[in-house]
């Protein structure tokens, strides 16, 4: 079934599809946004560890191999909101030395912007959705911006404990930068510091795209189709334009939505899969994709985690998911003798029982009475430090069609990955230093969270560049070879940084779409 | 499923609790509630649920009692979509009901070549401990099944979120649960 033409259809309502949609919408432009998923609403958002998983997908139509498969279920979404309707909202920026890794250090690939022509982008998304930290202070590590709109959150004693640990290697630390409230702002309350922010925060104190961008674009009149699942791009018969996608509605039913302009926010695996899966005769590898770069540099972060136990209360149920403390001390690609990557360090966060996250998983090898009596002492002294470290683009992780079939009739994928030895290294120099800081904090006991190097966020697979001979989209998310054919989110990033991603999303997502705009005439088809 | 199951099911979790069948209806239960009215499992044997009762407990002290058979049971039996189980969240391929039979199958198969054809239930409990921690550690030669590590991990899960993931878990363990929306029933 064929719907009427629209100016714009964008593929997920996730945080950068939320983006683009309220930047079209405010410009005028129709907008169609088709969502695989349920609309949640806030009051679907209970705060539960067991019932926050039906915000999370139950399957998804990728095979997962390599060393270190991927992943994605605990942090990737399913539904209106995508990852942010569960995300942290830590918001640490890329710093300037991310963004030119191959220039300076001859290793991963170069972005083809720089940190200042982003830097407004962080600024003006801050003003939007709402950032609270403390800019001037995080300006010891990047250049000068605008004051975030909000004063620091709260800090609590499973935070604070940290700071001395972390002063004793040399580790500055700053208020986490989050997006969240740290008082009313824009209408939405402030945080009350419950802890239940990775299931969904159904207050809007946390900024996920339902309360920001994506209620902006309905306010526009944006149309939000969910449970659609698009399975290809289709394109004019010369292969020179997107017309529109093929989607599967509600009720299973084949529909076509025709576009001027085709934005494909469907997260880092599921974009370049579209594309290989849209392939014709003028595009036999996928569309943008002369280079055959399509679906390769796919990137994980790591996180090598520190728990430390103390006898006094702590209160490790107090807070928020998302960070108190932040440092960008270990930053530089060069910070840890014999690795290569950047380091991301945070610090304070409230715990739960149960889930992954939960502190009944502190201590893995423990089960019976042993861990009956772990959980009595460690909910009141539990807390945790957690250093998140960069993997570098490498051109055999990556997404692949495969034989099996979804339920649409459609080539399931493989995403392929695998750490190399500079990111186990970091690992393992992170895990090191980790436990030097609790030693510092004088914890009653303190331990390495390891287990098998977890594969955290997801990037790459449609990376920008500078030309269809090294990438598959410019600077702002258009494909090289097809105009009107755009793309949006973390499959874009050339190199992963260390940082939590959303924020960079949102900003990357915030130019490119006006961009977009300002030049709609010569580039809707 | 039905689809006046499903829309029970749906009700439920609109409710957050969790529908069972109870003397030919539904009912909306905690599954500690369900186990002790003797709900029926729909998808679990009565051996597969025993086995699953006495892992559960041997892994979280208050498993069996917190009903982690029934709630299991209950989450097998739904639309993978619906379900509230941590095997979601750690990327096992729907249907999950495939997973709890080769992981219930492996413990129990690995009991009987270990402990001279006894099943883990018949097991006392200084052999329970020792097979599970063998399972934890990928020390159980002749293993069949989903990795035997993997298996500890989502049923000790399981066994965790039905004694202390929920907010009568709380509670018990003396700490505030502090929700914005409640589950129904405390669950």
């Amino acid at each position: 079934m064929a719907n009427e033409k629209v100016d714009a259809v964008i593929v997920g309502a996730g945080a950068s599809g939320s983006v683009f949609a309220a930047e079209l919408s405010k410009a005028g432009k129709k907008v169609v946004l088709l969502e695989a998923g349920p609309d949640w609403q806030l009051k679907d958002l209970i705060s539960s560890d067991l019932w926050g998983r039906r915000i999370k997908p139950a399957g998804i139509p990728f095979l997962l191999e390599g060393k270190n498969p991927y992943g994605y279920a605990y942090q990737a979404g399913w539904g209106v909101g995508g990852a942010a309707l569960h995300y942290f909202a830590n918001f640490p920026r890329y710093l300037p030395n991310d963004f030119k890794v191959k220039s300076e250090h001859n290793r991963g690939l170069d972005w083809p912007i720089d940190y200042a022509d982003l830097a407004p982008y962080y600024d003006k998304v801050a003003a939007e959705l709402g950032v609270s930290g403390d800019a001037q202070a995080e300006e010891i590590w990047r250049p000068k911006g605008a004051p975030y709109p909000m004063p620091p959150m709260k800090t609590f004693r499973n935070g604070d404990v940290w700071v001395k640990g972390l002063q004793s290697v040399g580790i500055r630390v700053v208020p986490a930068a989050v997006g969240m409230n740290s008082v009313e702002f824009k209408g939405r309350p402030a945080c009350i510091y419950d802890g239940w922010c990775h299931v969904g925060c159904p207050i809007g104190a946390l900024a996920n795209p339902v309360v920001t961008y994506l209620g902006d674009a309905r306010k526009n009149g944006a149309e939000v189709r969910p449970h659609s699942t698009v399975t290809r791009v289709l394109t004019s018969r010369d292969g020179s334009k997107a017309v529109g996608v093929e989607y599967y509605d509600s009720k299973k039913e084949k529909q076509v939505q025709e576009a001027s302009v085709v934005v494909l926010a469907a997260w880092a695996a599921q974009n370049p899969r579209l594309l290989m899966l849209s392939a014709t005769d003028k595009h036999p590898k996928g569309l943008a994709n002369s280079s055959g770069l399509l679906g390769k540099y796919m990137m994980a972060h790591f996180a090598s985690g520190t728990w430390a136990l103390f006898d006094q209360d702590i209160e490790p149920h107090m807070g928020t998911v998302g960070a108190q403390y932040m440092s960008y001390d270990r930053y530089q690609k060069t910070s840890k003798k014999g690795a290569f990557g950047s380091t991301y360090i945070v610090a304070g966060t409230a715990f739960k029982t149960s889930d992954l996250g939960g502190f009944a998983n502190a201590r893995l090898d423990l089960f019976g009475p042993k861990l009956a009596e772990f959980m009595q002492r460690a909910k009141t002294g539990i807390t945790r430090l957690t250093a998140f470290g960069e993997e570098m683009p490498n051109i055999e992780n990556r997404i692949e069609l495969v034989d099996a079939k979804d339920e649409f009739g459609m080539p399931m994928a493989k995403i392929v990955h695998s750490f190399d030895e500079d990111a186990v290294a970091l690992w393992n120099a992170n895990f090191e230093e980790g436990l030097a800081i609790a030693k510092a904090t004088g914890a009653k006991e303190f331990w390495s969270a390891r287990g098998n190097q977890p594969t955290i966020h997801l990037f790459g697979g449609t990376v920008m560049g500078t030309g269809a001979g090294n990438s598959i989209a410019n600077n702002y998310g258009q494909t090289h070879e097809i105009a009107n054919l755009w793309i949006a989110g973390p499959s874009l990033f050339p190199t992963e940084g260390a940082s939590n991603p959303t924020y960079t999303i949102f900003s990357v997502s915030l130019r490119g779409a006006e961009h977009l705009v300002s030049d709609w005439g010569s580039i809707a088809g | 499923m039905s689809e006046v199951e499903r829309r029970a099911l749906l009700k439920g979790a609109a409710l957050g609790a969790l529908a069972f069948t109870i003397d030919g209806g539904s009912a909306f239960l905690s599954p500690r509630q369900a186990r002790a009215q003797g709900a029926l499992f729909r998808t679990l044997t009565a051996a597969q649920a025993d086995t699953l009762e006495t892992v559960g407990e041997t892994l979280v002290p208050g498993a069996r009692e917190a009903g982690i058979s029934h709630f299991v049971d209950q989450q097998i039996s739904a639309p993978a979509e619906e379900a509230l189980l941590e095997a979601r969240i750690l990327n096992v391929r729907p249907p999950y009901a495939n997973f709890y039979r080769a992981a219930l199958a492996g413990i129990d198969n690995a009991s009987r070549a270990h402990n001279a054809d006894r099943s883990f239930t018949q097991l006392t409990d200084l052999e329970r401990i020792g097979l599970i921690d063998a399972m934890r550690q990928n020390k159980l030669t002749g293993w069949q099944g989903p990795a035997s590590p993997f298996v500890y991990l989502i049923l000790r899960s399981d066994a965790v979120d039905v004694v202390y993931g929920t907010m009568e878990g709380y509670a018990q363990l003396g700490i505030p649960y502090m929700p914005h929306i409640a589950p129904e029933k405390r669950w």
